[in-house]
């Protein structure tokens, strides 16, 4: 899968968030996103994913206007909020069947995405009782179970222990070697270190940027003001 | 289509898991209307009152045919519900009157009953009521004293009539026994007097009883607070499952639809288990409803069904409410104040018919208030194309309220 925005614009009263919003991504490859907070980050990821309205641009996935063409989007691809989509009262299992039917779910179980999430460690457990890292990697497994080329991810490793930062680090790895897409906006520099391309989103606009293993110096860019 | 039905079935689930602790709830708060309903609409408690007026007796009281009619009064006359009448000296009267324990106190005369027996209107029984001004009570009472006076003097002239009868006819050795029989007539008539008036009320809200009418209200109150009995189903709501569920194709009305339709299941199931208890004393007759005497539980069935479109709109409207308001507190702020204010408009509280025009004008075109002539024309026959039109364009506009709300958030930054 070929995945490409183009344009993309976004603008709030009186502000503009995304002013021409450009990168592209192809098969098995990571597009990292970082940006001071407020930056806008979260608000692309929930454009591409189609759940705000974009003021203008494309995002073309294999050629098709994902943003002409909405209802595409749930076949196309999985998206993670920050925080978990999840039902609090239900189990694992009871969330995982909202997105597909059971002999999807038993079959990732067996040797898909939920297996390599470990979803299966806690089926039965319900939601308010579960660990921060067990409801990040049901987020992600519900949003995977029904196998999309394209993953968005908002910020996955937000407040995990290493256990489970390695755990969804393993899955990102073999989602990527299977061929598929990841755009993920991060602050994590672990996070960083899976992605093939690094952009920094500031002002509006999407820059390009080397991600070389140094935070800090990553850190500082973010800071700079003419960057 | 897929996805929002699965959406709503997994809904369905939690309302299944929240069930057991609203039922609680709900029970709780059905116990304490249910005795409400109890003491408004059971038979004979609403006409019995349950507060009576205690009157102090002062004065001469040693005249045993006084002393009879006192007790006769007490212990056979339905005066008993609503007057206590207590002997006591006029020493323990004015500080009975002072600490507000006596309603009123009726003063007796020496000589009274010798004065009624030889025909004499010089004797009066006094009457002192503890409110300052004439009030109601007081008219009542000076009716009931001019009534009790005819009864006496025409009963006097009767009896004065009928001697002088057998005395002219030489027959005087039947005047005590005829007295006599005379005045167990004349007491017979005054005792079994339970049907000699009754106080018609015309009706509140298109003729229903008094009864009825509080029933439908404690219902429609019951409806319109289920959001407040039902609050768990809106706790822990998140936007990220909602967003998500956009990105996976579930929009706004998908997502309301299918919460909405979770959420009714919670409704209903509550109102079912009041019904059947309420079906229960109606069955066994329990709770009087001059409309459905005789019917046993069949015309609450009726009334039941007439509720569904009422319980829809509601419904639609505890949706909105909690969805407009920014979290939990506020949103069970907003449903108590919406409700109770609405609630209060319409007429659910005290009949709207003592209510100033306008404001029963205002009532009449709030939710509350076309839920309310929605019901009560639905006991008459079934409600006209007006009213059911009202609720259900009430029903619309909270629906679609809630999910223009709904778009707003998910959109929002």
């Amino acid at each position: 899968m070929e995945v490409e925005a183009v344009e993309i614009q976004k603008k709030y009263p009186g502000k503009t968030v995304l002013n021409g919003v450009s990168f592209s991504a192809r098969a098995g490859s990571c597009v990292g996103i970082v940006g001071s907070n407020g930056s806008g980050k979260s608000t692309l990821l929930s454009i591409l994913a189609g759940v705000r309205r974009a003021d203008g641009g494309a995002f073309l996935c294999d050629g098709e206007d994902l943003l002409r063409r909405p209802g595409m989007i749930p076949k196309v691809l999985g998206y993670v909020p920050q925080a978990d989509p999840l039902m609090e009262e239900l189990t694992a299992w009871d969330n995982l069947r909202m997105w597909c039917d059971k002999e999807t779910i038993k079959k990732s179980l067996s040797h898909g995405a939920l297996k390599l999430l470990g979803v299966d460690g806690f089926l039965r457990t319900p939601v308010h009782r579960m660990s921060g890292g067990m409801k990040k990697r049901l987020s992600i497994g519900c949003a995977v179970v029904s196998d999309p080329k394209l993953l968005l991810l908002d910020e996955p490793s937000a407040a995990l222990d290493p256990v489970c930062k390695e755990s969804i680090r393993c899955y990102l790895e073999a989602y990527k070697k299977e061929g598929g897409v990841i755009l993920m906006v991060t602050h994590d520099a672990q996070d960083l270190e899976l992605c093939d391309d690094c952009y920094i989103l500031k002002g509006g606009g999407l820059y390009p940027y080397q991600y070389d293993g140094d935070f800090h110096k990553l850190a500082a860019a973010l800071c700079e003001k003419n960057f | 289509m897929v996805r929002m039905a699965a959406y709503f079935l997994a809904q369905l689930k939690r309302a299944r898991k929240l069930a057991p602790a609203q039922l609680a709830a709900s029970f709780l708060i059905c116990a304490c209307a249910g005795a409400l309903v109890y003491l408004l609409v059971a038979q004979g408690v609403l006409d019995a009152g349950g507060t009576r007026y205690r009157i102090g007796m002062v004065g001469d009281l040693s005249d045993s045919y006084l002393g009879f009619g006192i007790a006769a009064l007490q212990e056979m006359d339905d005066s008993r519900f609503m007057i206590e009448l207590v002997g006591m000296s006029e020493a323990e009267a004015e500080d009975a009157f002072a600490r507000g324990e006596l309603y009123a106190v009726m003063r007796v005369p020496e000589g009274l009953m010798d004065a009624v027996v030889s025909g004499e209107n010089d004797s009066l029984i006094t009457y002192t009521p503890a409110e300052g001004q004439k009030g109601l009570g007081t008219m009542v009472m000076g009716e009931i004293t001019g009534i009790a006076s005819t009864l006496v003097t025409s009963s006097q002239s009767a009896i004065f009539a009928m001697q002088r009868v057998l005395i002219e006819e030489g027959r005087v050795d039947e005047v005590n026994r005829a007295t006599d029989r005379l005045n167990l007539s004349l007491i017979n008539l005054v005792l079994s007097r339970n049907g000699f008036g009754e106080v018609e009320i015309l009706g509140y809200a298109d003729g229903l009883s008094m009864k009825l009418y509080y029933f439908c209200s404690v219902f429609l109150l019951l409806l319109l607070f289920a959001g407040l009995m039902n609050c768990a189903f809106f706790a822990r709501r998140s936007m990220a499952l909602a967003r998500f569920l956009k990105a996976r194709g579930v929009g706004a009305f998908g997502q309301i639809l299918g919460e909405y339709l979770a959420y009714l299941g919670l409704v209903f199931l509550g109102l079912f288990s009041l019904s059947l208890p309420m079906a229960f004393l109606l069955e066994r007759e329990r709770i009087g409803i001059p409309e459905w005497e005789g019917m046993g539980a069949f015309p609450f069935w009726g009334f039941l069904r007439t509720l569904f479109p009422v319980v829809l709109m509601f419904a639609a409207m505890q949706f909105f409410l909690f969805e407009a308001a920014e979290g939990m507190v506020n949103g069970i702020l907003l449903q108590f104040l919406c409700g109770a204010g609405m609630g209060y408009l319409a007429g659910y509280f005290y009949p709207a018919a003592f209510f100033p025009e306008r404001m029963r004008m205002i009532g009449g075109f709030l939710p509350t208030g076309a839920a309310a002539r929605y019901v009560e024309e639905g006991l008459f026959g079934g409600a006209s194309a007006g009213a059911a039109t009202a609720v259900f364009v009430y029903l619309a506009g909270f629906f679609a309220l809630a999910v223009l709300v709904r778009k707003r958030r998910i959109g929002r930054e």
